[in-house]
């Protein structure tokens, strides 16, 4: 009797943990979001052939470009409609010009967060003049998927960011 | 997608060729800094819309080596034979953390004229401090002792190193003589990207950039001598209106004197003995034909009796371009020895 209650508290304990950890990840629902961060790592072979992969980015020093990659893959079995995903470029970092990329995506930015719109519409007010915004002026990145999102299909987000 | 990975890669190594060729790009980021990232994803299921983060990834800022070795701004003018003479360079961090590093003279360089002595200590740091002795080598500046005080510099520090040396006496006008400071990270250093794990700063990963983590530079003395060179000549005037050096003659007397070289004779004075069994004669002390007063006054020459009769003439500081001086007197030949 005693054994059994026992084992209806671990089996409780047991969810909620698994709870818990759902909640880390960010509300499972639909959509399971990733990020990654990746350098390139040029690498010449006895040859003298120089390759360049991409590798993990963990340790990055001043002056290095970092390609990030956010993917967004659809976990249930309805398709997911309007997805949006949104990426602050990071701190520190500066946005690499035209280097924003998702197939099938409209990518707009913003200064502020709060108001995105494609390069040409932003701008910035310097000394009393308006002028066209730089890149690395650009704070948020979005992309809008045009279409729908299938079942077990993967959106992919892509900027590079240069370490200042 | 395949496409767009081909340009990112092109991109990425143009960037880096652009970068290395300027070597004196600011430190940046601290090395230790953590930069995160997380993407944020809205979206629909039939009429229910959602948001949700992805994870957060970390990024840590490395230590990039640089440093840069700026030489003196001009050469630094010597004399043969002189010593402790100062070529002062500049030694930066180029990188984003605190580094120490160290530093190594050499005055075997080729393609010069001499090889500078090294004076003991040979390097001085400067200490800085205040204003009126920072960058200026003084008595304030401490040896510097590899090993022992390696400048530990700030990202985007620096500190001015003087390198001291001799001139040997055998050198001539005109020749050049180079001194080379070289400063590498202690951390290590090596082709750019060499990377040093754990080892720089905040216990991040130490990678060279594109100084090497080594940097050398040259300074130079020139020497600019001076040969001044005085000639007499004489014209006697007897009293019967001959040349003869008879009792009561007149011996008039004219030097001319020349500096040649690149250099300075600094307050060069030109003095002369009256010759024994002769008399100066009062007001004829001349230079470039300009009467100068006997008396030790303003201008710049004299007559004086002591320690012995002689004129004195101060000719100040003496170049080439100051072209010939000439410097005349005379004399009488005295009736009685």
């Amino acid at each position: 009797m005693i054994k059994g209650t026992r084992n209806i508290l671990a089996a409780a304990l047991l969810v909620c943990g698994l709870a818990s950890q759902a909640q880390a990840q960010g509300e499972q629902g639909c959509i399971l979001l990733k990020s990654t961060a990746e350098v390139a790592k040029e690498v010449v072979d006895a040859k003298g052939v120089k390759t360049v992969t991409m590798v993990p980015a963990e340790k990055v020093v001043p002056g290095v470009e970092v390609t990030w990659t956010v993917s967004a893959n659809n976990v249930c079995k309805q398709p997911s409609e309007k997805v949006t995903i949104n990426n602050a470029v990071p701190v520190h970092m500066s946005y690499v010009g035209g280097s924003a990329f998702g197939a099938g995506s409209d990518i707009t930015f913003s200064l502020d967060g709060k108001t995105f719109a494609a390069p040409a519409q932003l701008t910035v007010k310097e000394n009393g003049v308006e002028r066209a915004a730089k890149p690395d002026e650009y704070k948020h990145i979005r992309w809008v998927f045009k279409g729908s999102l299938a079942p077990g299909a993967t959106a992919v987000a892509r900027f590079r960011a240069v370490l200042n | 997608m395949k496409s767009f990975r081909i340009s990112a890669l092109f991109s990425a190594v143009a960037l880096t060729l652009a970068f290395g060729a300027n070597n004196a790009i600011a430190a940046g980021v601290a090395a230790g800094t953590p930069i995160d990232n997380t993407a944020t994803v809205d979206y629909t299921v039939g009429t229910v819309t959602s948001t949700a983060s992805s994870n957060t990834v970390q990024v840590i800022v490395a230590e990039i080596l640089d440093v840069s070795v700026t030489p003196p701004a001009a050469q630094t003018p010597v004399a043969p034979g002189t010593t402790g003479q100062v070529l002062r360079f500049r030694v930066d961090n180029l990188g984003n953390g605190a580094e120490a590093f160290l530093l190594v003279a050499n005055n075997a360089v080729t393609g010069d004229n001499f090889d500078p002595l090294a004076a003991s200590p040979a390097i001085y740091l400067d200490t800085g401090g205040a204003p009126a002795t920072a960058g200026i080598f003084d008595a304030t500046d401490v040896p510097y002792v590899p090993g022992s005080n390696d400048p530990n510099l700030v990202a985007d520090g620096f500190v001015y190193v003087y390198l001291v040396n001799n001139i040997p006496t055998t050198v001539a006008d005109g020749n050049v003589g180079r001194s080379t400071l070289t400063a590498s990270a202690r951390t290590g250093t090596g082709p750019a990207g060499t990377v040093f794990a754990g080892q720089g700063a905040a216990g991040t990963d130490a990678v060279v950039g594109n100084t090497t983590a080594l940097d050398v530079d040259q300074g130079e003395y020139l020497v600019q001598g001076v040969t001044v060179t005085a000639t007499k000549s004489q014209a006697v005037v007897d009293q019967f209106g001959g040349t003869h050096p008879l009792p009561g003659a007149r011996i008039n007397y004219t030097i001319v004197v020349n500096a040649v070289g690149t250099g300075t004779a600094a307050t060069a004075v030109f003095a002369d003995n009256i010759p024994a069994g002769t008399t100066y004669v009062a007001g004829t002390l001349t230079i470039n034909g300009n009467p100068l007063t006997d008396g030790a006054d303003a201008d710049s020459g004299a007559y004086e009796t002591t320690p012995q009769p002689r004129v004195r003439v101060q000719l100040g500081n003496l170049t080439q371009a100051s072209g010939t001086q000439t410097i005349q007197f005379a004399v009488l030949i005295n009736a009685t020895p």
